[in-house]
């Protein structure tokens, strides 16, 4: 099983195939748009035409975009696109009730388990989304979610973009929007001088975009809930310049700051991560061939650990693929060893793991920056609305309407003196975490706060946990149509024990 | 060396209930945790509070509990969210049927509020719930509560009495001299105490072993899953076809229910929590029980790992010997009864009694428990496939 038929998937897909191994390549796209408007699993900024194409347009554009696919199904893997994986499962000393590990899939109108013998995790990156007074509102957005409305989808709606981070990550997506007829205004970062690559730097200038260095957002302004400008200003050490604000008239704003690994599935199986500021942050541990800490999950491309240096070299990503198809063939015992080893020294030598030493410490300004010139008052969780203040503050929900003189005397502070930060026990006081994009949207901001507040070194803040589904799923998708009749006829009433009806 | 007059083992509901009572009757009390507050099952269950019939040696605590509940949050001075708006069970086979018109007559027994509701009035109190209810039994002071919020509630309102917590601390040993506990051995050093309340949860047979004291728990792994939020659809808790639950404040349905797994733990680490394909047939009976909430999506769930004796109920007690160690465990009812349990375990261990009548919860009824009872009974793990 292959998860994501981006590059770094398809390309091992065609490896394990070729090498003789029966295998099926999942992807989630096209998104439906219903999972778009939630900024599942991107954040698309609700900037996608309204309606979207039919849904067989959907799947031809998708198509379309990634001409290995067709190579994939010639070399006889399986291709299945619209189907999101949302479950990994396997045995540990607390569950033992599967007859071996599987994957959780669904589509728009059921969900079905998958076994599998190896696994290769290829589910890229997602946005990193940071906030500001305003974000809330449409159009603002995530470079992989303007990417796919620009490229697999074709259906962006947007006519002026400011690009926030000038690394190639933000370089590329103002290029990008350039090609896709539209028109880019500035693009914006905390660096005192651009960060990404010359030759695209100078494409822009000559084209007349904005560079605006050593700024930040002090807020997006619109009506009706659209984003129509943003205000800019410029920092002196992440702190805002008075007096310097300017506004630029755009209908959106592309985070394009950073991409977090999608760890989902390698989280519920247990995969080692570790916090690796020059790969994305929290990333899956796995060797040269590809393989993670857990036996027979493979990792490659973006999910594997992203840097900058992956944004104009595809061929990264595709190497990674490569050789995780080949370690999975391998350990299958579908290649020979002579054969295998040929092969592995020859992808090696491409370059596979060109790290950027940059990182988070971009992410870290530009938190800082929108922190000083945005105030305390704003959503760092925009789904359940909890703010930076109400987050550092551990306030249980306004809605609760309880707040009283000792609630108040408690903050993080006050947590830390007790124990480590934790952000699961963050999580469950303020709610900041628990909404319906399932943290996609808030992860990184509330680590980046906790980190800011308590002192900590992000790194040693524990990841917040992973719980299926990973991605939302309707209770009647979830359904369990090939439930078992013995799943029925024993569901226990409260503690009648029966651990043999999984299967 | 460190001192209280009172250390507690675990931070968990139980646990944090009883330091809080003793802290509030002046005693210097510390607790102790491997983990964090309310970081097993304490702070993942379904928060469920009623004055429960089915198990009848519980209703005293459970009693004494709910009324505990309606000023809890004041009297902590942090929220709860307790609803009290009551607990309905539904029946949606015949067999269920006469279950409920069982526990309806012992409620009357013991003079509980329930009463017996016919369908059209469940449809006037879940709009919405499935056409295949049959009747169903209504206990008015039922209600629900925030896991989280409520077990983090005593421990903060325990440090402001001057309550010590020390979590990510594991217990290793005790010290004893003659038929006394002195010292509770952790990770953190020793700690002198006149007196020891262990309220381990899962942990509750190992704990007992370190003094050489044989008590049946069986660790078990339990899984429940959260929707999105949506509009308000009921107060009620609801239990039902074969799940349990309720609709949060902020609007999520959280329902638990389904097979659970025996499983192991140990001292010092916190055990894994993995969930299983089995949410997804979760998902299926909540969406028959509340056919119109079907489109809602599932975002998350979790598992949690709760504790069973034999008979599948609490256990507080004294050992005989070390005679200054008291035992709370709860098999999984916990949470609801757990501001009695403080109480009752406060009471004994500044009075060694209680005016709470807990007479079918102490460790004689297991005299004839046999040390291998969890194999007799296949309440172990299953081989280890993986």
């Amino acid at each position: 099983m292959v998860v994501g038929a981006g590059a770094a998937g398809t390309a091992a897909a065609i490896e394990a195939a070729r090498a003789g191994v029966q295998v099926t390549l999942v992807d989630e796209n096209p998104i439906g748009a219903s999972m778009m408007a939630l900024d599942v699993p991107q954040f698309f900024g609700r900037r996608a035409i309204d309606p979207l194409p039919a849904r067989d347009e959907m799947l031809e554009r998708v198509a379309a975009a990634n001409s290995a696919l067709a190579e994939a199904e010639e070399a006889g893997v399986e291709v299945q696109l619209g189907t999101s994986v949302w479950g990994a499962f396997r045995n540990s000393d607390t569950s033992r009730v599967l007859d071996g590990p599987q994957l959780g899939l669904a589509d728009a109108e059921r969900s079905w388990m998958v076994k599998y013998d190896r696994l290769i995790v290829a589910a890229g990156a997602r946005d990193l989304a940071m906030s500001f007074p305003g974000s809330g509102m449409a159009g603002v957005m995530g470079a992989n979610g303007a990417h796919a409305l620009m490229r697999r989808y074709r259906t962006l709606t947007s006519r002026r973009m400011v690009v926030l981070g000038s690394g190639d990550l933000g370089l590329n997506t103002a290029a990008m929007a350039q090609d896709s007829g539209v028109e880019v205004a500035a693009v914006v970062d905390v660096s005192p001088s651009v960060r990404g690559d010359e030759v695209l730097m100078s494409r822009l200038r000559a084209t007349g975009v904005e560079l605006c260095m050593s700024h930040t957002v002090k807020e997006a302004v619109g009506s009706a809930g659209e984003i129509e400008s943003v205000v800019l200003v410029e920092i002196d050490d992440c702190q805002p310049v008075a007096g310097t604000e300017k506004v630029i008239a755009a209908d959106a704003v592309c985070l394009a700051i950073g991409l977090v690994p999608n760890v989902e599935l390698l989280g519920l199986l247990g995969c080692d991560l570790a916090f690796a500021s020059e790969r994305g942050g929290w990333a899956p541990v796995h060797d040269d061939r590809m393989r993670t800490s857990v036996d027979a999950v493979f990792v490659a491309g973006d999910a594997a650990g992203f840097h900058d240096g992956m944004v104009l070299d595809a061929e990264i990503a595709r190497n990674q693929g490569r050789l995780a198809g080949l370690a999975a063939a391998e350990s299958l015992g579908a290649i020979d060893r002579d054969e295998t080893l040929a092969r592995r020294s020859e992808l090696q030598a491409a370059a596979v793991d060109a790290t950027s030493a940059d990182g988070h410490s971009a992410w870290q300004r530009w938190h800082r920056s929108l922190v000083n010139a945005g105030g305390m008052n704003v959503f760092a969780c925009p789904c359940e609305e909890v703010t930076r203040a109400e987050i550092i503050g551990l306030q249980p929900p306004r809605y609760l309407g309880l707040g009283s003189e000792q609630a108040s005397r408690r903050s993080l502070r006050t947590q830390a003196r007790n124990n480590p930060v934790n952000a699961d026990q963050v999580k469950r006081l303020t709610r900041a975490g628990m909404g319906h994009c399932q943290g996609r949207l808030c992860r990184e901001q509330v680590s980046l706060l906790l980190a800011e507040e308590s002192g900590a070194d992000i790194a040693d803040i524990p990841v917040m946990s992973y719980r299926p589904p990973v991605r939302p799923l309707p209770l009647r998708v979830m359904w369990p149509h090939d439930e078992p009749e013995q799943v029925r006829s024993e569901w226990p009433k409260w503690f009648s024990p029966t651990h043999r009806v999984l299967g | 060396m460190d001192s209280a007059d009172v250390v507690v083992i675990g931070a968990g509901v139980s646990g944090l209930s009883s330091a809080y009572r003793l802290a509030k009757a002046g005693r210097d009390v510390v607790v102790v945790d491997k983990g964090i507050v309310g970081g097993e099952a304490s702070g993942r269950n379904g928060g469920m509070v009623s004055e429960r019939v089915d198990e009848p040696a519980l209703i005293p605590l459970a009693v004494e509990a709910t009324r505990t509940w309606e000023t809890l949050a004041d009297e902590l001075g942090y929220p709860t969210e307790f609803v009290q708006q009551g607990r309905l069970q539904v029946a949606v086979t015949e067999e269920e049927m006469g279950a409920l018109h069982s526990e309806r007559d012992n409620a009357l027994r013991h003079g509980l509020h329930a009463e017996m509701v016919d369908p059209p009035e469940i449809r006037d109190m879940i709009p919405g719930i499935t056409e295949r209810t049959l009747g169903g039994l209504f206990f008015s002071k039922g209600g629900h509560a925030n896991t989280q919020l409520a077990v983090q509630a005593f421990a903060w309102a325990l440090q402001d009495l001057g309550g010590r917590l020390y979590q990510n601390t594991a217990v290793t040993g005790f010290q004893v001299v003659g038929d006394r506990v002195t010292a509770v051995e952790t990770t953190a050093g020793p700690i002198a105490a006149d007196m020891v309340v262990a309220a381990a949860g899962p942990q509750t047979g190992l704990m007992a072993g370190l003094v050489g004291v044989h008590i049946p728990v069986a660790p078990a792994r339990v899984e429940i899953l959260a929707t999105a939020p949506i509009e308000p659809l009921t107060s009620i808790a609801l239990v039902g076809n074969g799940l349990y639950g309720h609709q949060a404040v902020r609007g999520n349905l959280i329902f638990g229910g389904g097979a659970h797994e025996w499983a192991d733990v140990d001292l010092t680490t916190t055990p894994g929590k993995p969930n299983t394909p089995l949410i997804r047939s979760i998902a299926r009976r909540l969406a028959e029980l509340l056919p119109e909430v079907a489109d809602v999506p599932v975002i998350r769930s979790w598992a949690g790992v709760v504790e069973q004796a034999p008979d599948y109920m609490p256990i507080i007690d004294i050992l005989d010997s070390p005679s200054n160690y008291v035992v709370v465990t709860a098999s999984a009812h916990g949470f609801g009864i757990s501001p009695a349990t403080g109480k009752v375990v406060s009471d004994l261990v500044l009075y060694g009694e209680t005016n709470i009548d807990i007479g079918g919860l102490g460790l004689g009824r297991f005299a004839n428990v046999s040390p291998n009872w969890r194999h007799q009974r296949g309440w172990i793990p299953a081989p280890n496939r993986s």
